[in-house]
């Protein structure tokens, strides 16, 4: 392994891949970290190698991402597997940690395709043992085979559904699904139906699961609201209303699910300019039509820019390629433009069907802003509604004051759980806009990392320093 | 909570609003001065806010001591005083002696304190430094505590100042960066991004940014900046009560109550003023995690959770500023505190409002004239 190249792209998600395949075809020197031992990402975790013995349940949009992960393994980016990387430099430095060790390259260009993580979904009693997201349940699918029995599936959103019929098909049985989309997002969508028409067969694949739910006889409660998960010590109950009729729903496994926001400790933490998209109620970072950030030699590729499924996070990724394939001299702009056009013109015709899934799917306000002040928002720290708000009514008006005052969003998950609702909590405070409030102001490093490792660390540039005696 | 637009005149205006800001706001609004505190980003968003919350009376340089010990004081009753949290707890503060050689260090600055009449600082052996402190490296041999002393919440703090001086009348402006300041008659005129002030006295606590504003003052002097940079860990088995310290290592150290550790040391980041940012230096932080593994061997399982930097000033001596301006009438000022002001707030608060109020204070204020570095060209 040198420690010097052309890109160095973070994340082996579709995007990653994708960018990866591009600029090493083209003959750039790349390097691709990923923190999984396999690539493939989020979408495509173990594609081909799954525990399971007919991977044709999970559907098609899982095992299409076997060609790709193949193209991706035969590309000749170089791979550094089980690498999670806890600082990016504004200069193109990457720190990671591997098998207990960190190291450190250097890069010209640098390609953030870190991905999406689920909404948090702060309703009174997530925190409980018991309560997961959904994805994390598909996770246990795809990685070890893990299956949850009479499991609640709760929320909205094509990625929720999805996940109740692979569990059904692999003959899981499912308690309930409880929809919380509420009535009026159909008829606010409806008008935008005729701009996803282009892609017709997503929208049959998303009622084509619903009517699977629904044949396998699991019952299903549409527009859910005054959602709460009882239980002392771990979930106990669901409790809800639906249609106007109150529900108690016993279960030991609740999974939640409203959506996927970008990943964004990664870009914050570098420090590129971010604005909230309206559209999807969530924080991006700004870049231009190719992905390039406020910060020079920094890309964002996929949806850690913006939510666009897999399909386009495949695209964004080629283009980011051509861009830094021209920015590095390798092909001259015009030759990066002609590649580009096409894939803008592609990506562009997501833009409708996008649009659509986003209204319909839209999570309530009572999901996102909790309005019970005993509901917990920062997990890691125990801060509840009614903590943040009285720090807000003491004078706190920013993510970071607010920090400062209760600690909230300063645990282990350095915010990522709890960054979304505090911005959104605290704009409906003020009664301004959620940009006024910006976000936290994140801090190296980006992943926990052990402290007998780091004192061992010596970045490549250093001269050797006096021995560390451990 | 901010001074309504309009609100453009005071007795006083601070340059400002991180702690010695913060507490000379607190100190003449509870005299009954009228003071306009303006702040170039948000209340503590510097060095205030993000300090490693050192309460130390320990090892002070002799100057500093009469102020130190009288802060020192305030600080054991400050949540009182302010009527509010500022995490403060009393838990007294060890450097540690790693061999001899410090042992001979810790001896000497025994004696000069002693021939000053300071008892504060007490020597321990290696038994006693072991009581205290379970988990030190077998090979430590002593090294001297100070009881009063513990650490509080920076932000925390400055905001307890910031509020217990709003509540008695004074204001705050924030996202004001001074641009001009002027002589006009008996007045300050004080030109900020944001609006004009006027004032018949200026106070300069400004941190990192206070000699371009002392310049503006009329007084030059040899401050410079930079970015002492620490790090958290996630929480461990609580293993360490005292603040921990060594002699000649640069560690510092202390576990907080929910069990996080907090490792300092003076490492120092890149600082880049301009734009409100610092860079970490992975290298110098390497270095001391390695200092806190080696002198605690328990700590070799911790997880560093964050590492960041504040942007602080420094004077050549190390020691701060705390002076009337030498060429301005009426204008004062509170910087440079070399990473060690936080302990001072409350007191700084008390001298600044001194000599507006009473012309003078009782201390002794000759170490921290912003000449002292004046020299006549032969």
């Amino acid at each position: 392994m040198t420690d010097s190249y052309d890109i160095a792209v973070i994340g082996a998600g579709p995007a990653g891949m994708s960018a990866a395949i591009t600029a090493s075809n083209a003959g750039a020197r790349v390097v691709v970290l990923d923190d999984k031992p396999q690539a493939g990402g989020q979408i495509y975790r173990h594609v081909t190698d799954s525990p399971l013995a007919d991977t044709a349940l999970l559907g098609t949009d899982y095992t299409k991402g076997a060609d790709l992960v193949a193209e991706f393994n035969a590309c000749r980016a170089e791979k550094i597997t089980a690498a999670n990387v806890w600082h990016v430099d504004e200069s193109g430095e990457v720190l990671f940690s591997q098998a207990g060790a960190s190291a450190s390259l250097t890069a010209r260009e640098v390609v953030v395709s870190v991905g999406a993580m689920e909404r948090p979904f702060p309703i009174p009693g997530w925190h409980l043992p018991g309560v997961m997201t959904a994805g994390s349940a598909q996770v246990m699918l795809k990685s070890d085979g893990l299956v949850r029995e009479d499991a609640v599936f709760v929320g909205s959103g094509p990625l929720l559904y999805l996940i109740v019929a692979q569990y059904l098909r692999l003959g899981v049985k499912v308690k309930a699904l409880v929809d919380t989309t509420p009535k009026q997002n159909y008829l606010a969508a409806s008008h935008l139906l005729p701009g996803a028409f282009g892609h017709l067969s997503v929208l049959t694949k998303g009622l084509g699961l619903l009517n699977e739910i629904r044949q396998a006889g699991v019952p299903v409660y549409k527009y859910a609201e005054d959602l709460n998960i009882r239980g002392a010590l771990k979930a106990e109950a669901l409790s809800f209303t639906s249609k106007g009729v109150q529900h108690e729903l016993t279960a030991e496994h609740i999974f939640l699910h409203q959506g996927v926001i970008p990943n964004l400790n990664m870009t914050r933490a570098i420090g590129v300019e971010h604005s909230w998209n309206q559209q999807q109620l969530s924080w991006q970072p700004q870049t231009n039509d190719w992905g390039q950030t406020s910060v020079q030699h920094i890309a964002v590729a996929g949806d850690g820019r913006g939510i666009i499924g897999a399909d386009a996070a495949q695209l964004s990724g080629q283009l980011v390629a051509w861009q830094q394939l021209a920015r590095l001299g390798l092909i001259s702009a015009a030759d990066a433009a002609n590649h580009s056009q096409p894939l803008q013109q592609k990506l562009k015709s997501y833009q409708g069907l996008r649009r659509f899934i986003d209204r319909l799917y839209q999570p309530m306000d009572a999901l996102r802003k909790p309005f019970r002040p005993e509901t917990m928002v920062c997990r890691c720290e125990e801060q509840t509604q009614g903590q943040l708000r009285a720090a807000f009514d003491q004078g706190a008006r920013l993510p970071d004051e607010l920090k400062g005052l209760t600690r909230c969003g300063m645990g282990p998950c350095q915010g990522r759980q709890c960054g979304h609702i505090v911005s959104e909590l605290l704009a409906e405070w003020q009664g301004c806009e959620v940009e006024e409030v910006g976000y936290y102001r994140l801090r190296s490093p980006m992943r926990l990392i052990n402290l007998t490792e780091l004192a061992r660390f010596q970045p490549h540039h250093q001269t050797a320093r006096t021995e560390v005696k451990l | 909570m901010n001074a309504q637009a309009g609100k453009s005149k005071a007795s006083v205006i601070i340059i400002g609003g991180g702690i010695q800001g913060c507490s000379t706001a607190y100190q003449l609004a509870k005299r009954g001065i009228d003071v306009l505190v303006l702040e170039k980003d948000r209340v503590a968003r510097h060095a205030s806010g993000v300090n490693a919350g050192g309460v130390r009376l320990l090892g002070r340089d002799i100057a500093e001591v009469p102020l130190s010990n009288v802060s020192m004081q305030r600080w054991q009753t400050l949540d009182d005083e302010l009527d509010a949290d500022t995490g403060f707890r009393r838990r007294s503060l060890i450097n540690i002696a790693a061999d001899e050689a410090d042992i001979q260090t810790l001896q000497k600055r025994q004696d000069v304190m002693h021939q000053q009449c300071y008892f504060h600082e007490t020597m321990i052996d290696q038994q006693e430094l072991r009581e205290r402190l379970p988990h030190v490296a077998d090979y430590c041999v002593g090294g001297v505590v100070s009881e009063t002393d513990g650490y509080a919440i920076p932000y925390k703090s400055t905001f307890a100042f910031r509020q217990a001086a709003a509540r008695l009348g004074a204001n705050f402006v924030e996202g004001q960066q001074v641009q001009q300041l002027r002589r006009v008659g008996n007045s300050w005129l004080v030109e900020t991004v944001a609006g004009r002030y006027e004032a018949e006295y200026l106070v300069n606590c400004a941190g990192a940014w206070a000699d371009q504003v002392a310049v503006m003052m009329g007084d030059n002097c040899p401050m410079t900046y930079s970015a002492p940079m620490l790090m958290i860990t996630t929480r461990m088995p609580h293993f360490a009560t005292p603040v921990v310290g060594a002699v000649s290592r640069p560690l510092s150290f202390k576990q907080f109550e929910n069990g996080t550790v907090l490792i300092g040391g003076g490492a120092k980041g890149f600082a880049d003023r301009a734009n409100n940012k610092t860079r970490l230096d992975y290298a110098k932080l390497a270095a001391g995690a390695s200092n806190a593994v080696d002198f605690f061997p328990i700590m070799r399982t911790a997880t560093v959770n964050r590492m960041w930097a504040g942007l602080e000033a420094y004077m050549p001596d190390n020691l701060p500023v705390i002076s009337a301006s030498v060429n301005s009438p009426n204008a004062f000022h509170a910087f440079g505190f070399s990473a060690h002001g936080f302990q001072l707030g409350p007191v700084v608060g008390e001298v600044m409002a001194d000599l507006i109020t009473r012309t003078h204070s009782d201390f002794d204020l000759s170490a921290f004239r912003v000449d002292r570095f004046e020299r006549k060209v032969l």
